[in-house]
């Protein structure tokens, strides 16, 4: 059997004295995408943190193999690398640094750490505008401030981008459908789904069945106090959509 | 009668002293013999105790024989240059540009130790007389050049009504223990839109000075950009005075310091008439043990109703012994106004960081990606390409020199 992109053994992890996530399992072979659904607090944007490699939290147990190799020991920014692109709920607004720059920047120093060599103006300037194209952004939204003053139908939208851009391996996509009228869903879940690809997982993290409606998951999964509890197909959303969370909490205790 | 206690003094004013005596300027002497440099107890100077920091004073400059290379080089600028207080022959000037020569500093009298020795060592003044609108940024290079020297330079500047400018001072020189003291007077007619910048460049181990005073007429507008970015010690003292109905000032700077350093951009404006406005926009970066001060102060007259005036001092701490320090003073005798002050202070923030991080960009380039976005706010208003990129490649290189 093929390594597959992602794999989460018994992960174990805790904010300052508080456990969030109690052994998390999960494994999502290249080309497959897969859906956690779960209520607010249950840990899912945690995962989606742990696995980016923010700082706050501490590992205490488990592992996360990505193509077969751990990356708990690496930083942000070498996670990206490895090919770990996170979709933020909140995308942050950074005054000062126009996007386009910020685009520039951040595929450059893939490139230039994986010894390849830097884009060309040109280069870049025709990647973004195809990609960019597909997404409705136009380059007057790109010459402004990294997501300053966007809606929020504009920030995700640039996520989504970045996405494109950058190639991933695995793309985690948390809440990607948070604050998106009906038109911009269709727009973003188009721009997810056109990065779909045999090489390539995803990992859509949403509390809502919406979202899997536009971007079809292989497998759903169900995420209560910090673990998954239940695994099936796409109708295991629809059943969720039904009768809600509280069955699950009863499997778990 | 009160007793005044004679102050002991040290060797920088011991040196200042007889100076000043052999200029002739006696009475300044017989203050600095008095009172001594300005300590933390003389409100202005609180935080840059200058009978503390400033240890030694450098013999009166000579003129130089050489130049060092431009510290910053603005394409199509025309360029001026003032050599240890000597000012340099010019190329033809630029339409609009009358250029001359005054004896004499510039600066309006005022109780002020720096204004005081400007007044008493600077011989000669550089005059420009813009008759209409000039194209080209003017750069004025001040130079401290050769052996340690204690240079004294004067500028003044009038802007006809209507005319515009974009003037640039740029102080530099060779590596020795210099201490500058420079002047610029400035005054804008009706409606006339100036820009001035000056970037200090000055070498670690020169201690820089500078007081810009301007008067900005009806309906005038004024933006400012000051740059602290070399000198071990620098301040530099702003002296708007919003003289006419309409007239605006953005006065603005950056105070940029390592360890070691100590910068402070001191304002003390004055809204002098009705319906004046005035937004001054100060921010500071420091690194180390380094030490940024602002301090702002608003004066606004008894009949001067309707100013509309807001002081704001931003800080960056890019390590936990960084200090900065902010001081605003609002000092308001009219009751019809719209005044107010703001301070804060904080590290990178952390979520940007995890942020740009998480993009594949390594940890020192997001750090250096965010502190160029802090300050951006300032260089991006100058509208003249060659300029601001040059702004930008003074901020990038003391990024990089760390």
């Amino acid at each position: 059997m093929t390594t597959p992109i992602l794999e989460i053994r018994n992960l174990h992890a805790r904010i300052e004295e508080r456990e969030i996530l109690k052994g998390v399992n999960l494994t999502i072979p290249a080309g497959q995408v897969h859906a956690i659904m779960g209520r607010n607090g249950s840990g899912k944007s945690t995962l989606s943190y742990v696995l980016a490699g923010k700082e706050d939290y501490e590992i205490t147990e488990g592992e996360i193999l990505l193509n077969g190799e751990n990356i708990l020991e690496m930083d942000p920014a070498e996670r990206a690398v490895a090919g770990i692109f996170l979709a933020f709920q909140y995308p942050i607004e950074i005054p000062g640094v126009a996007t386009m720059t910020f685009l520039k920047a951040a595929m450059n120093a893939q490139r230039k750490a994986r010894g390849e060599s830097e884009l060309s103006t040109p280069d870049f300037m025709r990647a973004v505008k195809e990609a960019g194209a597909q997404l409705n952004i136009d380059s007057d939204m790109l010459k402004r401030p990294l997501n300053v003053g966007f809606s929020g139908g504009e920030k995700k939208r640039a996520e989504i981008l970045q996405m494109a851009l950058l190639k991933p391996a695995l793309c985690v996509l948390d809440e990607t459908d948070s604050g998106l009228d009906i038109d911009a869903l269709q727009v973003v879940s188009k721009g997810v789904n056109a990065l779909r690809d045999a090489n390539r997982s995803m990992l859509v993290i949403t509390h809502y069945q919406r979202l899997l409606n536009h971007i079809v998951p292989d497998v759903v999964h169900v995420f209560s106090d910090g673990r998954i509890v239940e695994s099936g197909d796409k109708d295991l959303a629809l059943q969720l959509e039904a009768k809600g969370y509280a069955d699950f909490d009863a499997t778990a205790a | 009668m009160r007793q005044t206690m004679p102050v002991r003094l040290g060797a920088a004013e011991d040196t200042l002293i007889a100076q000043l005596k052999s200029v002739g300027a006696d009475a300044t002497a017989e203050r600095i013999t008095v009172a001594g440099l300005p300590t933390r107890r003389v409100e202005s100077y609180h935080y840059t105790d200058l009978k503390t920091l400033l240890r030694a004073i450098p013999p009166l400059a000579q003129a130089a024989n050489e130049a060092s290379a431009p510290a910053l080089r603005v394409p199509g600028a025309y360029q001026l240059m003032i050599a240890n207080g000597v000012i340099q022959s010019a190329s033809t000037a630029p339409a609009g540009v009358i250029v001359g020569k005054a004896a004499g500093g510039v600066l309006t009298t005022r109780d002020d130790v720096l204004v005081h020795l400007n007044g008493a060592f600077a011989k000669e003044s550089l005059t420009l007389t813009l008759e209409s609108s000039v194209d080209p940024v003017i750069q004025i290079d001040r130079r401290s050049e050769g052996e340690a020297a204690h240079v004294a330079d004067s500028l003044k500047v009038f802007v006809a009504d209507g005319a515009s400018a974009v003037i640039l001072e740029t102080f530099s020189g060779s590596n020795a223990a210099h201490v500058g003291n420079h002047a610029t007077y400035m005054a804008l007619g009706k409606n006339a839109v100036v820009t001035h910048i000056t970037v200090d460049l000055s070498p670690r181990a020169a201690a820089h000075f500078a007081s810009n005073e301007y008067h900005i007429g009806e309906g005038a507008k004024l933006r400012t950009l000051v740059i602290h970015a070399g000198a071990g010690l620098s301040r530099t003292q702003l002296f708007p005075r919003y003289e006419g109905a309409g007239a605006h000032g953005d006065i603005t700077g950056l105070n940029l310091v390592v360890d070691g350093q100590h910068a402070d951009i001191t304002m003390d404006a004055s809204h002098a008439v009705p319906h004046t406005s005035s937004q001054p926009l100060f921010k500071s970066v420091a690194r180390g043990r380094g030490k940024a001060v602002v301090q702002g102060k608003l004066v606004v007259a008894r009949d001067a109703q309707k100013t509309d005036a807001k002081f704001m001092h931003q800080g960056l701490m890019l390590s936990d012994e960084a200090e900065i320090l902010s001081k605003p003073e609002l000092e308001i005798y009219a009751d019809d106004v719209v005044c107010g002050h703001g301070s804060t202070c904080g590290k990178l923030d952390e979520d940007s960081m995890f942020y740009l991080t998480s993009r594949g960009i390594p940890k020192e380039q997001a750090e250096t990606m965010l502190v160029r976005g802090f300050i951006e706010e300032l260089v991006d208003p100058i509208e003249d390409e060659a300029l601001a990129e040059a702004l930008h490649g003074i901020v990038d290189g003391w990024l990089l020199g760390k």
